[in-house]
């Protein structure tokens, strides 16, 4: 059960986009698709998708190749479209007839999805006349009325102030209780940091780095500590020849190479009475792993 | 199936409902009424029975009761006074500025020839000498020229027959009918089939431009988009068209006075069979055109391209509707053979050729599978084109790389 990517490459003139990539989507929950820029998140969602063909590889669902008819799947493209003149209304029931549903069931269906995100005083006006981040939503509605089991989010938070942010996040934490297999593209780390099972980081179209997000991020060292105090301690800090990365009011962030160093700063703090109000070791983030792998790469 | 009726339906609701389609309507229902409408306006404006224009006969020399002419005044829309005074110039002009009477004619004799001088203040836009009176003049002038020569009633009659003309063609097809339906129809044709194709391209590169593509291509098949939207334009299409010619006949028919139609065109050609047969070939140009222009559509990522790109098609249907006119127009020559199988021409040449009886079974049974075959190889083409030139955003695509993705195994 769940998506297969075995070995798949796409070149376009003279340029690999993807490049022998694999990756599994075996559990229900949201697997990141995460790359900078160009780094061929799209093109490996369009091949799943079937928009485009793939030079070499297999891509499956539940073992059987990936089409419309085959597959029930929800999109939100990175390229947000909208029909401008036609009320939202019309235009949800179009694609939701195209999904298979009857004219009944896509009005409730759309209703319901317009109340849940908070817009159905749109319902009857035509799109042109909804703020970017409003027609972003009704594209998100798009993808998910019709019930679909695989739903496919490209860069779904990108245009959308805080409280849409958290409304969208909101749902896709529901879609993900109603045991849904959702894939999200972004290369905005700390949005699908707190919702993502498995990841995989793509660059130049080549994987650098997948797996599971918490044993990744715990086969990291901690690499950081964060001290507040009311004392100044920069001077004893730069006496343990150790980096201040940040330090704002009385909070500072030290880079450390092993835990050692943070146990020695913390007996040096202790010896000269420092007036200690937290102390924590911490590891690497998403983002922070992300620009190291591309950096290396 | 289900997927292209909900398409076409999509496409169809949102023709209708666009606010030019309804005003662009509009304007050609107001255009045709007002049309037929002319001669009755006219009327209106016209000087009724009390304001005749008055003409003022000037016979000081007697040439009418010599010549027993009478001046009928009724069934004209000119008033005769007759006088036999001798007015100078200066008291004619001063009648006519005094608006005694709106012009003159003066009539005399020059070497025994009637000499009509027709004077008028000034001869302004669409004013004319009176040319029932300057006939009636001819005519009784004429007539009693022939009874001062004493000729009997049957001489007379004999003189005056008229004669049955009727025009006998060797040719079984050769052209019968009136050529101002033929070149109606011919007009009419090549405007409906080029606009309802040309807004197929419109309707693609404005999905286009509005990056809805994507998710309409996850939704349903290209192949499903192209011939839906196809179909639902030529459907508002053709409805545009019956509408027009509905309101076309029904004008004619309130307005005119019967059979004033009859007069102009000739109506006999105008059998159901051709107009089955125009049906046809307007479906199958439209189709032809509309997949052609499907396909530069898909090639084209902003509107602003969309008028170069077209401009090929454009050339074509030029092409292909000249073929028709000239066809119409030398009906013997050889290159109507031509025209009416080449798919380019045929939508436009058949019916005119059906229309006025040139057209043979053998052009028939020959032009109908081949713009069937060549919309088949079109529609095949352009499907292909569209798949994979939907989600090209950048720049236009060229002829060079859409023939290397028809040529390519994959999409």
């Amino acid at each position: 059960m769940g998506l297969t990517i075995e070995n798949v490459t796409k070149t376009f003139i003279n340029k690999k986009a993807v490049d022998n990539i694999s990756f599994e989507i075996s559990k229900p929950g949201v697997f990141a698709l995460l790359g900078t820029n160009g780094a061929g998140k799209t093109t490996t969602i369009r091949m799943m998708l079937g928009i485009l063909k793939k030079d070499t590889g297999k891509i499956t669902w539940n073992g059987k190749n990936v089409d419309r008819k085959s597959v029930n799947f929800g999109y939100l493209p990175e390229e947000r479209g909208i029909y401008p003149k036609v009320k939202i209304v019309d235009q949800l029931t179009y694609f939701a007839k195209l999904k298979g549903m009857n004219k009944d069931e896509a009005i409730k269906s759309i209703d319901y999805w317009l109340e849940r995100l908070k817009m159905t005083e749109y319902r009857n006006m035509p799109a042109e006349k909804l703020s970017k981040g409003n027609q972003q939503k009704i594209q998100f509605i798009t993808a998910v009325m019709h019930d679909p089991e695989l739903i496919i989010l490209d860069e779904p938070f990108s245009g959308l102030d805080p409280v849409n942010t958290d409304q969208l996040k909101e749902v896709i934490l529901e879609l993900v209780s109603k045991e849904k297999y959702i894939v999200m593209s972004s290369h905005q780390m700390n949005s699908v940091e707190e919702f993502c099972d498995d990841v995989v980081i793509l660059n130049k179209g080549k994987t650098i780095l997948k797996g599971n997000l918490n044993e990744i991020k715990n086969s990291y060292p901690v690499n950081k500590i964060i001290i507040e105090s009311k004392n100044e301690i920069s001077k004893l800090i730069e006496e343990e020849s150790l980096t201040i990365k940040n330090q704002k009011d009385k909070t500072y962030t030290i880079l450390i190479e092993n835990k050692s160093q943070a146990q020695k700063l913390l007996e040096k703090l202790v010896k000269n009475n420092i007036e200690i109000e937290k102390y924590e070791l911490v590891k690497p983030t998403l983002h922070e792993i992300f620009v190291e792998k591309v950096g290396e790469n | 199936m289900k997927d292209l009726i909900t398409v076409a339906e999509f496409t169809i609701k949102e023709a209708i409902k666009r606010k030019s389609f309804i005003i662009s309507m509009l304007i050609i229902l107001a255009i045709i009424i007002l049309g037929f409408n002319i001669p009755n306006i006219v009327n209106i404006f016209s000087n009724d029975e009390d304001e005749k224009t008055k003409v003022l006969i000037i016979d000081s020399e007697n040439i009418l009761g010599e010549t027993q002419i009478r001046i009928d005044n009724t069934n004209t829309n000119y008033d005769y006074t007759i006088t036999k005074e001798n007015l100078s110039e200066n008291q004619v002009k001063e009648k006519i500025e005094n608006k005694e009477y709106d012009s003159c004619l003066v009539v005399s004799k020059v070497e025994n020839q009637i000499k009509l001088d027709y004077v008028v203040e000034s001869i302004m836009m669409g004013e004319t000498i009176p040319e029932d009176l300057i006939e009636s003049f001819s005519v009784q002038y004429t007539a009693s020229q022939i009874k001062k020569a004493g000729l009997t009633q049957e001489q007379l009659q004999a003189m005056f027959t008229d004669f049955d003309v009727n025009v006998i063609q060797t040719d079984e097809n050769a052209a019968k009918g009136n050529v101002l339906v033929a070149m109606l129809l011919s007009i009419v044709l090549f405007y409906a089939i080029y606009f309802c194709a040309y807004q197929v391209s419109t309707s693609i590169t404005t999905e286009k431009t509005s990056k809805i593509m994507e998710t309409l291509v996850t939704s349903t098949s290209p192949k499903t988009i192209v011939l839906g939207k196809t179909i639902g334009i030529g459907i508002v299409g053709l409805l545009q068209v019956i509408i027009i010619a509905v309101t076309a006949i029904l004008s004619a028919n309130t307005f005119l006075p019967a059979g004033s139609l009859e007069g102009i065109f000739d109506m006999s050609s105008i059998t159901p069979l051709f107009c089955i047969a125009t049906l046809v070939y307007f479906l199958l140009g439209y189709f032809m055109y509309a997949l052609l222009y499907a396909l530069t559509g898909s090639m084209v990522a902003k509107p602003e391209d969309i008028q170069s790109a077209n401009t090929p098609v454009a050339i074509l249907a030029v092409i292909g509707f000249y073929l028709s006119y000239f066809s119409m127009m030398n009906p013997a020559s050889n290159i109507n053979l031509f025209a009416a199988v080449f798919p380019i021409s045929s939508p436009f040449c058949m019916p005119l050729r059906i229309l006025v009886g040139s057209a043979k079974m053998s052009e028939v049974v020959t032009s109908i599978p081949i713009l069937i075959i060549c919309i088949l190889v079109i529609a095949k083409v352009s499907i292909k084109i569209y798949s994979s030139a939907i989600l090209n955003y950048g720049t236009k695509m060229n002829l060079k790389s859409a023939i290397k993705i028809f040529k390519s195994k994959e999409n």
